[in-house]
């Protein structure tokens, strides 16, 4: 395993950071051209593993290239991750596991719970650093108010 | 002067009674109160889909007006539903979400009862024996319940006209997409809104917000002649839309839907509503079914439940196509259930505090394009059953 926790680290928080900013370029400079992103939940109701959103980078670009045009919850969402397992994967990558957390903050200031969850990551290292070839962000809360525009 | 007085904005509109609401009907608790009683506890309630419980003893836990219900498949098949309590001390019996159980045994004194709602164990029952209580009175309270197109509903109201009767002719529509080949919920999603009930409902009814969602603008409004678009509007207050075309290719990142695996009856750009009064909508869009119930639990504050619907037996392909086109507009990460959502909470703001007096349901297309004659119909019905009239609730009027 070539890739170094630090680094892994480091991308794992720069998503969260860039995304909080809403530097959806930035973000998708972390993520390989193969890259693909899913959020899940599993549904004790139905009984099944459901998927909420599943993009190849250019699908997650597109995406995020129409944010602006929708209208949106107002506020801003801030994502807290912890990097608490790094393996070794298939072909050089690594497997990420990290606790996260999303809060939301209304204009006036007032900050709640939105999501728990992990985020399970591949990463492959390249000469840039460590990027993202897989993100799954799955959900623990399924209650999230009005839901959101933007990925976990 | 175009702006107005304070008493203009009170007294509202200068509409027809039928083309206005009160911002009351959103926000007085005596009228939530009745809405429970005449609404939610007459009407035919959506309880689940038939696939939720695919298996003798499958059963769902879920709440009609705060009224925690199991339904439940017995030995033979049948659907029954129960008040979710214990005849003995009251305590909510079954708490998982959905599971499979030949019995219900309340954790807190070991009653246990069985599909058929019958209690059969009272631990120590000879106890009761001076008071002559036996377990035949003990069993749970049934709540009527009966199908249509895979859809499960309860009626809280014993004398309830039967489901059939309730709707009429009124789904035969969705008889060919619904009735052909057997569905399968794949999404289910509960979330609270702070909002009425009924701005949800309006978000399903309200074609015209089609200006609101970016997707709608780019895919739906140029897709097809306003006139095509129909109402069918019918007793009870359920009401269809159809003739609504979109062309997802508008929006940028999404392709056209040219696919095979379309959902019987449907073209791949077929866009159908079916309003299910007071609280249900179905959503079909070729490929994929949407159908959500809005339960209320305050004045100001609503549960949202939506589940997405396949085909039973879909590739594994097929079912990724259908969860993509569901999740592209509905679903919490979805670009307009957000939207319709924000939508909700906005104008339960405004109706909280006050601040808004009334809303005007006046448009009029004769039943084409964007015409508001669908909320016309919802209201009409809300009148009739609540015995107060949407515009003017408290006769406000008299009693001043």
């Amino acid at each position: 395993m070539s890739l170094k926790w630090n680094a892994v680290a480091q991308t794992v928080y720069q998503t969260c950071l860039r995304l909080d900013q809403e530097d959806f370029d930035g973000y998708l400079e972390l993520f390989a051209p193969e890259f693909h992103y899913w959020i899940t939940a599993y549904s004790p109701e139905i009984r099944k593993e459901m998927i909420w959103l599943s993009h190849d980078r250019d699908g997650l670009a597109a995406l995020l290239e129409n944010v602006p045009d929708h209208v949106r919850r107002l506020g801003s969402l801030h994502r807290h991750a912890t990097v608490y397992t790094v393996e070794p994967g298939e072909n050089g990558t690594v497997r990420v596991t990290s606790s996260i957390q999303v809060t939301h903050t209304d204009p006036d200031g007032s900050s709640r719970l939105f999501a728990v969850g992990h985020y399970h990551d591949v990463l492959v290292d390249t000469a840039d650093g460590p990027r993202l070839t897989e993100r799954n962000a799955k959900l623990e809360t399924r209650e999230l108010g009005i839901g959101s525009h933007l990925p976990i | 002067m175009t702006s107005r007085t304070a008493a203009a904005w009170e007294a509202g509109p200068n509409l027809p009674a039928t083309h206005r609401v009160s911002g009351l009907v959103y926000s007085d608790q005596t009228i939530f109160e009745e809405e429970k009683q005449h609404l939610f506890g007459k009407t035919w309630q959506l309880a689940c889909h038939e696939s939720e419980i695919p298996e003798v003893f499958d059963f769902r836990t879920f709440e009609v007006a705060g009224q925690p219900l199991v339904v439940s498949r017995g030995a033979n098949g049948t659907i029954r539903t129960f008040v979710n309590a214990c005849s003995h001390r009251g305590a909510k019996i079954v708490n998982d979400p959905s599971g499979n159980a030949k019995r219900f045994t309340c954790f807190y004194h070991h009653w246990s009862y069985d599909t058929e709602g019958a209690c059969i164990d009272i631990p120590r029952e000879d106890g009761y024996a001076p008071t002559g209580l036996k377990k035949e009175d003990c069993g749970l309270r049934e709540v009527r319940t009966e199908s249509k197109l895979g859809l499960v509903f309860v009626n809280l109201d014993d004398d309830a006209e039967s489901l059939e009767s309730y709707f009429g002719d009124a789904l035969k529509p969705f008889e060919p997409v619904m009735g052909t080949g057997e569905l399968e919920v794949f999404h289910f999603n509960r979330s609270i809104l702070e909002s009425n009930w009924k701005s949800w409902i309006e978000t399903n009814l309200d074609i015209y917000h089609e200006v609101m969602h970016v997707t709608l603008r780019k895919t739906q409004v140029s897709a097809g002649a306003m006139k095509d678009r129909n109402f069918d509007l019918h007793k009870n207050g359920h009401a269809g839309i159809g003739g609504v075309k979109a062309k997802y290719g508008g929006y940028k990142g999404w392709g056209e839907r040219d696919v095979a695996s379309t959902l019987p009856g449907l073209d791949p750009n077929d866009l159908r509503v079916f309003e299910i009064f007071p609280n249900s909508t179905i959503i079909a869009r070729g490929t994929v079914i949407r159908i959500d119930t809005i339960m209320p639990i305050s004045p100001g504050r609503a549960v949202l439940e939506c589940r997405g619907l396949g085909l039973k037996g879909d590739s594994d392909a097929d079912r990724m196509m259908r969860i993509e086109h569901h999740n592209a507009y509905w679903g919490p990460f979805g670009r307009n259930v957000p939207e319709d959502a924000f939508a909700a909470e906005m104008c339960g703001v405004s109706f909280r505090t006050g601040a808004a007096k009334h809303q005007n349901i006046a448009r009029d297309e004769d039943g084409h394009g964007q015409d508001d004659g669908i909320l016309r119909n919802f209201y009409e019905e809300w009148s009739r059953r609540m015995g107060r009239p949407a515009s003017n609730p408290v006769n406000r009027s008299e009693a001043s």
